[in-house]
């Protein structure tokens, strides 16, 4: 495709290092930065050593923020999921009157900005119905899940012949029975997929946790940009890396074993 | 296909009532609270416009304004002349190098925007990498201050945001017809013209859909603003969260509201419209 061969054989790996580099290597600076052993954050890291990796452990905030995101990812996906799964089965299986309408309530979400659905939950949720934060947060993040959720289900049940389910009602089987006996076992990688990627959304999300926070209340990403403002050791550093890695190991192993790329 | 409406009914409701409360019915109240006359003492109410009048009368909102539609365009131009480049480079390799490549151009995408947004501290700051360069090179004297700039926030978008534009270029080149390129350079075009009458016209929609997520994505970024703009340098999320969290000025929040989600469908529809509008020319010739 490129001019000449001299042209391609220059061109490609050239712009191929530079991109990767530029999306790759701030990454891996932050990795070798947590190794330093100074008390600010620096490249070159000053030194090598595991203290500040040790610390995130210790820092009493990061572990109460970390509990939380954790919950909210876990439950709020959960939530968006038993919300969703109807859904998309009614939405893939029914003639549906308004399917269109429905479908694009439980997708909105995605399209509009974080910060506004989290400062509208403030003022009509929490402050009229005197919602606690931590609920209003869960409800926020479910809300948040469901479109990813509708999506990546909807995608595999479109892949999923509903002859089959039919022949099992044909043959005795409750609409019910078919559905948790056929249909479920049948989309369960897609199932997973969604919870993979739904987990990964709410637990990196910012703005929709942003006005949804008091005090002791407060979402890991929130906690660490908080965090970055006042102190300047590499701890936060440490934090990023663990998390990055934890992240690219929980969708690594999708991919291996669910073929998680065929769902997203 | 199921009949019964009663059953479909049971299973997608749930679903769609609570989108709408948790969801919709906030969000539209609240965007509505930007056209409404402040009730105080049991005096006002109605409709009114004069919030956005009053809200792009200021010369620092005017500034924000364009400071983020002007990142947006900026960091759309730039991650589609890269994305071009890489997913040409990216297209010509063998498939597995192929599968490889996308896998690292991907995955920055699975690390926290937070992480990936506070790595350009340590590259950009007083102390940092490029200062550090520039010195020892002796480019500069002093180090530069390109933290809290918006040049810092231009770089971070960019990181943020390429992926997705590399990701939808490379489908696009993909479905393009294989001999296409070949052949306009048999009948004679240049490599210039080969690009621009055949490449982006076949990659159009590709293009649009990577464009469509930078320029919305970067307009309505919260993170990389907050850290790499600081409290002087700010985009419109960053200024709605300061007339929440400084200002207590709701109204203001509901009008920077009302005009990200406007920005956002505009940008929408109007990159849709160039999509189609090309394609019927194209069936019509």
């Amino acid at each position: 495709m490129m001019p000449n061969s001299l042209g391609r054989n220059l061109f490609i790996p050239l712009t191929l290092f530079l991109v990767i580099a530029f999306l790759i290597g701030p990454f891996l600076i932050i990795v070798a930065a947590s190794f330093s052993a100074g008390d600010t954050l620096a490249f070159p890291p000053q030194g090598f050593s595991l203290r500040w990796i040790a610390k995130v452990f210790t820092v009493e905030s990061f572990r109460a923020s970390f509990g939380m995101s954790l919950f909210l990812a876990i439950g709020g996906t959960a939530a968006a999921l038993v919300l969703g799964i109807p859904a998309s089965y009614a939405l893939s299986r029914y003639k549906l009157p308004g399917a269109e309408v429905i479908r694009t309530v439980v997708s909105a979400p995605i399209i509009v900005p974080g910060i506004i659905v989290g400062l509208a939950l403030l003022r009509y949720i929490v402050v009229p119905f005197g919602v606690g934060i931590s609920l209003a947060l869960f409800l926020a993040h479910t809300a948040l899940v469901l479109p990813y959720a509708v999506r990546v289900v909807s995608a595999s049940l479109d892949n999923l012949r509903s002859d089959i389910e039919e022949a099992a009602v044909l043959l005795g089987s409750s609409r019910t029975g078919a559905f948790f006996r056929v249909v479920l076992p049948n989309i369960r990688g897609g199932i997973l997929s969604a919870f993979i990627l739904g987990f990964v959304t709410s637990f990196n999300q910012v703005p929709v946790s942003l006005f949804l926070s008091g005090p002791g209340v407060r979402t890991l990403p929130i906690d660490m940009i908080a965090y970055m403002e006042i102190v300047f050791d590499p701890s936060v550093a440490a934090l990023s890396a663990l998390l990055a890695f934890l992240s690219i190991g929980i969708v690594f192993a999708a991919e291996r074993f669910l073929g998680f790329s065929r769902y997203v | 296909m199921f009949q019964n409406r009663a059953e479909a009914l049971a299973l997608a409701l749930p679903a769609a009532i609570f989108a709408a409360a948790v969801f919709l019915v906030p969000v539209l109240i609240l965007l509505s609270d930007g056209f409404r006359n402040p009730v105080v003492d049991g005096v006002g109410g109605g409709w009114t416009l004069s919030a956005f009048t009053d809200f792009f009368s200021s010369s620092l909102n005017q500034t924000v304004f364009l400071r983020t539609l002007r990142l947006g365009a900026i960091v759309t131009v730039v991650s589609a002349v890269i994305g071009y480049a890489a997913a040409f480079a990216i297209v010509s390799l063998d498939p597995v190098a192929k599968g490889r490549v996308t896998g690292l151009v991907v995955l920055p995408l699975m690390i926290s925007p937070v992480a990936r947004t506070y790595a350009w501290i340590v590259i950009l700051g007083r102390t940092g990498i490029v200062n550090q360069a520039f010195q020892a090179l002796g480019i500069t004297q002093a180090p530069l201050r390109i933290l809290f700039s918006e040049t810092a926030i231009f770089i971070g978008l960019l990181q943020l945001f390429l992926p997705l534009m590399i990701i939808s270029l490379i489908s696009a080149l993909e479905n393009m017809p294989k001999d296409a390129i070949p052949a306009a350079r048999v009948l004679g075009a240049n490599w210039f013209q080969v690009f621009w009458k055949v490449v982006l016209p076949l990659t159009r929609e590709g293009l649009v859909i990577g464009g469509t997520l930078v320029f919305t994505g970067s307009l309505t970024a919260y993170i990389t603003p907050a850290i790499l703009g600081g409290s002087k340098v700010l985009m419109l999320e960053t200024l709605m969260y300061q007339q929440v969290a400084v200002s207590s000025n709701f109204v203001a929040a509901s009008v920077i509201a009302f005009i990200l989600i406007v920005m956002s469908f505009a940008a929408n529809i109007l990159l849709k419209r160039v999509a189609t509008a090309r394609n019927k020319v194209r069936a019509a010739a």
